[in-house]
């Protein structure tokens, strides 16, 4: 079970002015049960790779295998049971709040679950528990969407895409626009359901959530994956030349490397973590 | 959703970009009109639109427009092309040609020969239109229209006024475009089908499309206005512009020869004037 990208080229608005090679020669295989993230900078095609995962595009060349189902530049090979593919990945947006529609926030969250055939109570009853998860209590559940904090309003959409219990979850950038504490609350979220064994696949320019939060990342470039390794071993060393930021637990090690404290790296992922490691390396002289 | 962007200005660098947008604005209404005069006999009807036809196919070719496009727009519009077709075809007509006796109702050849006409003018407006929507930037367009207007500046028609707003909505309408290619995907990724459906899937579908759009529309337009107040934007003011018109030969050589095709198509409507019995002789419907 993996999704597998084979040769995925995608160009947009092909045989026109407005032509843009957005994705170039993708081969990639990114593993179910893993917490996976996807970084590099603007532009170098993460959301344009992320919708070929749903189907939402077709490659122009090169097919990807989605647990079995089949998006492809062919037709005939692409799978049938399209609703099947999206009740199987969830795609939550760059801005989802542009997606409200409903009257009350509830019935929104619902919406996507009735899409793929739940019942309307049992429905309701998924959103409920989608609301409860993302940390909006029952005060929230009747209230109009659009009279919501532009935080809040990301947090139903990302209700909305729980609810219908993907077993692939792809974010793109959940965490911009939001403050800390519920970037934080949103992450920890996305943790817990991959523990629970979803995979989780997050898009960011934030290098201290991949390191804190991912087992994998993938880095694009100019439309190519320049590399796909754990986060240790990708932020051991310089990343100017993808321009990225090294986290700062990683950039405070590099420092102390230079002054002659080597510290090993491979299992810490927090703050904490690091300040662990310094208190033992200090006990040991 | 390319249905969509038919008729989107598309940045070539031919001639017919280049032209004046007032030039092509005159062409197209002279052109028009040409296209709606009645005349004397069915064949001389299909003669003249097939005289503008391939003048239309010309301007095509050299704006880079292909025909398929206009096929697709027509397309899109096939629930009026099928109306237009039951309705003149069934209704009788008073010459006798019949064509058909089905059971005793007959559908007579005027009346399938007077849907074809209509059919025509139906391809010829949307070629002609579509050469100066693709050929010609919105901005363009409105300087053109309110050039076009100023006279009626005399009489206290705020011309400005209404050039401002007729720009303004042009302006958007590729970023609505975007909005609704953005909107559609984050509802399919709900598990919503905008292809198939019985129609109360159908309703529900659209219903998920416009209410984000008018949502978000409102908020673009709200914003705009206060973006324009801030930069003390004064509807009564005098405007300069940035850009100016030129007319130059190549619009007066184009100005020459609608002209001289309208003079043509005039003198014929006027006089009644059946080339055919008069030229060779042949009646003809
Ligand atoms: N609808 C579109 N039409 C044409 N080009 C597009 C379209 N959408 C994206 N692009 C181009 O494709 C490239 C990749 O876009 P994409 O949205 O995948 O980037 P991204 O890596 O997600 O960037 P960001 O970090 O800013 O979200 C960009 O250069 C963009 O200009
Ligand atoms: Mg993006």
């Amino acid at each position: 079970m993996s999704v597998k990208f084979s040769k995925v080229f995608f160009t947009y608005s092909p045989k026109s002015p407005f032509e843009y090679e957005a994705l170039r020669d993708i081969n990639l295989d990114l593993e179910s049960g893993k917490f996976i993230a996807l970084v590099g900078k603007t532009g170098s095609g993460k959301s344009t790779l992320v919708q070929h995962i749903n189907s939402l595009i077709h490659p122009t060349s090169g097919t990807i295998d989605i647990d079995g189902f089949i998006n492809s530049s062919v037709k005939k090979e692409r799978t049938k049971d399209i609703k099947g593919l999206r009740k199987h990945v969830g795609l939550v947006f760059q801005f989802p709040e542009y997606q409200l529609f409903e009257e009350t926030v509830e019935r929104d969250v619902a919406f996507g679950p009735k899409n793929v055939g739940m019942k309307e109570a049992e429905a309701i009853e998924k959103a409920h528990w989608a609301l409860e998860k993302v940390g909006l209590g029952k005060s929230f559940f009747e209230r109009s969407p659009f009279e919501l904090s532009g935080g809040e309003k990301r947090k139903v959409a990302i209700a909305g895409i729980l609810a219908m219990e993907p077993k692939i979850l792809v974010v793109d950038e959940p965490t911009a626009g939001l403050d800390p504490a519920a970037a934080k609350d949103t992450m920890s979220l996305f943790k817990k359901i991959n523990e629970e064994g979803t995979t989780v696949i997050l898009v960011t320019h934030d290098m201290d959530l991949v390191a804190s939060y991912c087992d994998e990342v993938v880095v694009m470039e100019n439309g190519k994956v320049e590399a796909q390794c754990s986060p240790s071993k990708l932020f051991g060393r310089d990343l100017s030349e993808y321009s990225l930021q090294n986290p700062h637990i990683f950039d405070f090690a590099l420092r102390l490397k230079k002054r002659g404290i080597d510290l090993d790296m491979s299992s810490i992922r927090t703050t904490e973590d690091l300040a662990k490691a310094i208190a033992k390396r200090c006990k040991h002289g | 959703m390319a249905s969509l962007t038919i008729g989107r200005y598309v940045p070539y660098n031919s001639f017919i970009h280049k032209m004046d947008p007032r030039a092509k604005l005159f062409a197209l209404i002279v052109l028009m009109v040409a296209i709606f005069l009645p005349y004397p006999t069915y064949v001389m009807s299909f003669t003249i639109q097939g005289v503008i036809f391939l003048f239309g196919v010309f301007l095509l070719w050299r704006s880079h427009v292909s025909f398929f496009r206009v096929l697709k727009s027509l397309a899109a519009l096939w629930i009026m092309v099928i109306f237009i077709l039951i309705i003149y075809v069934l209704v009788p007509r008073t010459t006798n040609y019949p064509a058909f006796d089905i059971n005793g109702f007959v559908i007579y050849w005027d009346s399938i020969l007077e849907a074809a006409r209509i059919l025509l003018r139906l391809v010829l407006m949307i070629v002609l239109s579509m050469v100066l929507t693709s050929s010609t930037k919105p901005l363009d367009l409105t300087a053109a229209l309110e050039w076009y207007l100023y006279p009626l500046k005399l009489i206290g028609f705020p011309s400005h006024i209404v050039a401002m707003i007729i720009s303004l909505a042009l302006r958007f309408i590729p970023t609505i475009l975007d909005d609704v290619e953005r909107i559609m995907k984050a509802q399919s990724s709900r598990g919503v089908d905008f292809e198939n459906g019985h129609l109360g899937t159908k309703i529900k579908a659209i219903v998920s499309l416009i209410i984000p759009l008018f949502v978000s529309s409102f908020i673009r337009s709200d914003e705009l206005a206060n973006a324009m107040e801030c930069r003390g934007y004064d509807p009564n003011a005098k405007r300069t512009r940035y850009r100016k018109l030129h007319f130059r030969a190549v619009d007066f050589v184009e100005t020459f020869v609608v002209l001289a095709i309208f003079a043509g198509c005039l003198t014929l409507s006027i006089m009644q004037l059946d080339a055919y019995n008069a030229i060779w002789g042949i009646t003809t419907l």
